[in-house]
């Protein structure tokens, strides 16, 4: 009778660690599903402005946003992430890369030797992104600067270290489905909820995360505490930024200023260095989407306690 | 009975400089705020919302060249650590990069100076205003914290 629970048990584990094991099997987007293509490098410079690179993975203390060499330290409550080296060095960066690798890597979140990324990569937003974008950023990327030097490992305790549990993060979190489908909206509003929820990523800061770090869905775009750290992430639904018209939304993600004569602050201070960058079409778009989201109430904000005094 | 005195004093002057580095956060706050109006008007006039007004412009630029000029006595050591009220508070970051941080009100302080008799209309505006502007956002993307 104990022989037998614990041959059960023993299967049970190998079932489980089966599932588990398929589960997390990484996704990877084959060469051969890339058809032929000419990129376009002013796309591909348009997709590395919406998509904030440079935020991360540009060497930190420096103006030149093209010098990729990555080290950004990136505080989060699972451990401390560094931005790779993603210039065209060949043995530092992503010069060896095939494109295949490229658009795995962005799109599905899986490196060239089959491992997950940590979503501190901002792929479940980029899985949203068209393949031609993708592979014009690709382009764009190499024409960059080399620049050597591998950054270091990121410094994250167990069990977050374990990049075969991203799998399972992945299947909880990221699911394939099209981030939006209104077709009573106009193109310029579609372009505007593709920028934003692909590339530009907005979701990714400004919505609250769950213990397991997952977007807590139906608060997305709600704000909350920043995972960086110290402070608090702004409600960019209508329940937050009522007050701000279309225009000066554009505006802000344009010079950085909000209606009231007050500048960005924070991280957002690196996401306006790309907006700025973008076309004002694009920042209309934008502005338009971000506009007509539904007002959202975001997690309620620790209460102050100065009052006592 | 002398030490009570002592004591007593000591309290009470302690809590008149704890008093008065509060006073010195709200003049800061005063200050960064009316910074920030003068911005905005400006703002306004650039989006379109409101037209062309030199003397507005004039104002704003003497209220930047105030405060960059009164910017390095704003944040004193012994308003470290206080939690004001309103939207924001000095990071740390202020007293632990000091050159960091000076040098950015410098930054700020030439920018003002290289505006000043500069803009003349809207067009001006426009392409004078953003860089001095990006020096707002500069120094706050590390000294200031929203909180919670």
């Amino acid at each position: 009778m104990l022989r037998r629970i614990f041959l059960l048990a023993i299967l049970a584990g190998v079932i489980g660690f089966g599932v588990f094991w398929w589960l997390t099997i990484p996704a990877t987007v084959a060469a051969g599903a890339l058809p032929a293509y000419q990129p376009d490098l002013a796309n591909g410079l348009t997709t590395f402005n919406a998509g904030g690179c440079s935020s991360c993975h540009a060497v930190p203390k420096q103006d030149d946003r093209t010098r990729l060499g990555g080290g950004l330290a990136i505080p989060s409550p699972f451990g401390t992430f560094y931005a790779p080296n993603i210039s065209p060095d060949p043995n530092d960066g992503i010069g060896r890369w095939s494109e295949a690798d490229f658009v795995t890597a962005v799109m599905k979140g899986t490196s060239p030797s089959g491992a997950h990324y940590f979503p501190a990569f901002p792929y479940p937003s980029y899985q949203h992104a068209k393949v031609s974008d993708v592979r014009d950023l690709f382009a764009y990327l190499k024409t960059l600067p080399p620049v050597a030097g591998k950054v270091r490992d990121h410094d994250l305790p167990f069990p977050f270290n374990v990049r075969r549990n991203v799998g399972v993060w992945k299947f909880l979190f990221m699911n394939g489905k099209p981030f939006i489908a209104d077709a009573s909206r106009s193109a310029h509003w579609y372009r505007g909820a593709y920028l934003v929820n692909s590339f530009g990523h907005c979701a990714e800061c400004h919505s609250p995360r769950n213990v397991l770090g997952g977007i807590v869905t139906a608060q997305r775009f709600a704000g909350g505490p920043n995972p960086e750290g110290e402070g608090w992430v702004p409600n960019i639904t209508p329940r937050g930024i009522s007050d701000w018209s279309v225009k000066d939304i554009a505006y802000f993600l344009e010079s950085g200023q909000t209606p009231d004569g007050d500048s960005a602050g924070g991280s957002m201070v690196r996401v306006i260095r790309n907006t700025s960058q973008l076309s004002s079409s694009d920042r209309d778009a934008i502005a338009e989407y971000i506009k007509s989201l539904l007002p959202v109430e975001g997690p309620p904000k620790p209460v102050k306690k100065e009052k006592e005094s | 009975m002398k030490r009570i005195v002592v004591v007593a004093a000591m309290l009470a002057l302690s809590a008149g400089a704890v008093v008065a580095d509060q006073n010195q956060v709200k003049q800061t706050q005063a200050q960064m705020k009316e910074t920030g109006k003068n911005a905005g008007a400006i703002a306004a006039m650039i989006k379109g919302e409101k037209p062309y007004d030199q003397a507005a412009v004039d104002a704003a630029l003497v209220k930047f060249e105030d405060t960059a000029k009164k910017l390095p006595t704003l944040f004193p050591a012994s308003s470290k650590g206080l939690k004001p009220d309103g939207d924001y508070s000095a990071a740390p970051k202020i007293w632990e990069d000091k050159a960091g941080f000076e040098q950015h009100i410098a930054s700020f302080a030439k920018a003002v100076a290289d505006t000043k008799g500069k803009v003349k209309d809207l067009d001006t505006l426009k392409a004078e205003m953003p860089p001095l502007f990006k020096q707002c956002g500069g120094c706050h993307e590390t000294y200031r914290l929203k909180k919670g």
